[in-house]
């Protein structure tokens, strides 16, 4: 990256950017993770600039949810259930905390604590200690009830066709609860597999 | 961070200049009440195809965007271009979330219409007095010709919005959360874009094949009524007012949760009401351009939730109470 390249990112960040070269380089972004990596971290000290707070260590945070995800096992217990495309589906016991987190982050449900964000956290802030240390409590993880709050508002909010305007992207929501039973629970999970895997054979029958 | 760039701030008076004249010419023959109209049809209506960047919180991030309405029926890909290249697909108001990395597939039902860009409330509800609304200038956005529309609030209780419209189409290209310093708490804006151009259906489809992963199911999301309540706030915002009393019932509770929805016509809040649980944490927190504020009052929980600023939800948290 050169340093003409850097001052189009310092001016894009700064709104002084013209119109045509901020659409070349918004286009180069779509395509260049670096660039992207580099214009958050201008926005960044933007932000330091002009005294607003932010969450230190945050990445790194989301760095550690997404290493714990890769950690964790999904449970191997099958629940039977009527699937798209007869398609077998499982609980999400084990994994739903953290793949939750993962989610949130990417489609812009990281919550932040408000009265903590000023207080920084440590780089070496990791998902355990988050949880454990009352002085910064991530609400999604220890406080499943705010997050229902934030989702439910968005869908009333969308129903009243406000609100929305800006990034109304998905906002997935992983339950940390199993799948309730169904009425296939009599049925072995790989003979429910096995029917589905047959059913699927005779309608590509001739 | 201007470094070098000192050249235009010898010639502000210039800009403005053509700035205003280009404003007044515009703001003569576009009425922008009638553009976001427009816009909130466009936003139902449009199909579209391209590449979304987005900046929040000092990060930017690029998604591959296609998003199709037929017959009503909204079908939408969303694929994140970094990290572990997350696809959401979703088909009428079933979703699903495909984790590459995971080999996993998480499907969930949705009951509303939630969209990569919403529309706005009709004009005959939204900007009584707590907005100005007007016409900023042309520019251009995703190679496209677009015009500015500003939303201005006049007081501290509500965020401002800056929405580039397409001049076509009235789609908004790029959209920007504006905070009481005048900076962007969020902005979306494309970097490349197809509108109403034919989208194939394998463009909606997953890029990869998913034939082996699991599929994990999700429990159907929130329940709710109408009902009355007696909580209010004894000291709303001005312009405020309440729209709606739900009894709500959350995943994996069957505790009823009154919810109450104020608008000013624009912004939203929720004000939920819960009975108090000891591991619920207190104060503020804030998601993107979200605030929430969580107070205990006569054993409850009151949580504000909503697309404006923190004084605002904590105002009407700490003020709500049973008459």
């Amino acid at each position: 990256m050169n340093d003409q390249i850097r001052m189009q990112i310092s001016a894009f960040v700064d709104g002084e950017l013209p119109d045509a070269e901020a659409d070349l380089l918004l286009r180069r972004m779509g395509q260049d993770a670096e660039l992207r990596r580099k214009a958050g971290e201008y926005l960044e000290i933007g932000r330091a600039m002009r005294g607003e707070s932010s969450v230190r260590g945050i990445e790194r945070l989301q760095e550690r949810v997404a290493a714990g995800i890769n950690d964790e096992t999904l449970a191997d217990e099958e629940v039977p259930a009527e699937l798209p495309k007869g398609r077998s589906m499982r609980p999400l016991v084990g994994v739903a905390v953290a793949a939750s987190v993962a989610l949130i982050a990417i489609f812009g449900l990281q919550v932040t604590p408000g009265v903590d964000s000023t207080n920084g956290i440590a780089d070496d802030t990791s998902v355990a200690e988050v949880a454990e240390d009352p002085g910064y409590t991530v609400p999604q993880q220890v406080d499943e009830q705010l997050r229902q709050f934030y989702l439910s508002h968005g869908a009333s909010s969308t129903e009243q066709g406000a609100n929305g305007m800006n990034a109304r992207l998905v906002t997935l929501r992983v339950s940390e609860e199993p799948l309730p039973e169904e009425d296939a629970d009599e049925t072995e999970p790989d003979e429910a597999e096995a029917a589905d895997e047959a059913a699927d054979e005779t309608a590509t029958q001739p | 961070m201007h470094f070098s760039r000192i050249a235009p701030l010898l010639w502000p008076g210039v800009i403005a200049g053509q700035l205003a004249c280009s404003a007044a010419a515009l703001a003569e023959r576009v009425d922008p009440n009638e553009l976001l109209n427009r816009m909130g049809a466009a936003v139902q209506t449009t199909s579209y195809e391209g590449t979304v960047i987005r900046i929040q919180d000092g990060k930017a991030e690029a998604l591959k965007v296609v998003h199709t309405v037929t017959d009503g029926v909204i079908r939408e890909k969303v694929v994140v271009q970094e990290g572990n290249g997350l696809e959401i697909i979703r088909n009428g108001n079933e979703v699903h979330c495909i984790l590459p990395d995971r080999k996993s597939v998480l499907v969930e039902e949705w009951d509303d219409q939630s969209t990569l860009f919403s529309t706005l409330p009709s004009s005959e509800v939204r900007f009584g007095s707590e907005y100005d609304v007007s016409i900023v200038r042309e520019e251009r956005v995703a190679g496209r010709k677009t015009i500015l529309v500003a939303i201005r609030p006049h007081d501290i209780y509500r965020y401002g919005h800056r929405i580039w419209l397409d001049t076509e189409t009235s789609f908004p290209l790029q959209t920007q959360l504006i905070g009481e310093d005048g900076a962007a708490i969020e902005q979306v804006k494309f970097a490349d874009i197809s509108l109403n151009k034919e989208i194939h259906a394998s463009a909606l489809a997953p890029s990869i094949n998913t034939e082996n992963f699991r599929w994990l199911n999700q429990p159907s999301r929130h329940v709710k009524r109408d009902i009355e309540t007696r909580w209010e706030s004894t000291n709303l915002p001005p312009g405020f007012r309440a729209i709606s009393t739900h009894g709500e019932i959350m995943p994996g509770s069957e505790e009823v949760v009154t919810h109450i929805l104020y608008g000013d016509g624009l912004a939203n809040i929720s004000v939920f009401v819960a009975e108090q649980d000891q591991a619920s944490a207190a104060g503020p927190s804030r998601v993107g351009g979200s605030n929430s504020y969580s107070a205990s009052i006569d054993g409850y929980r009151i949580t504000a939730v909503g697309e404006v600023p923190a004084v605002t939800v904590e105002q009407i948290a700490t003020t709500m109470s049973l008459r």
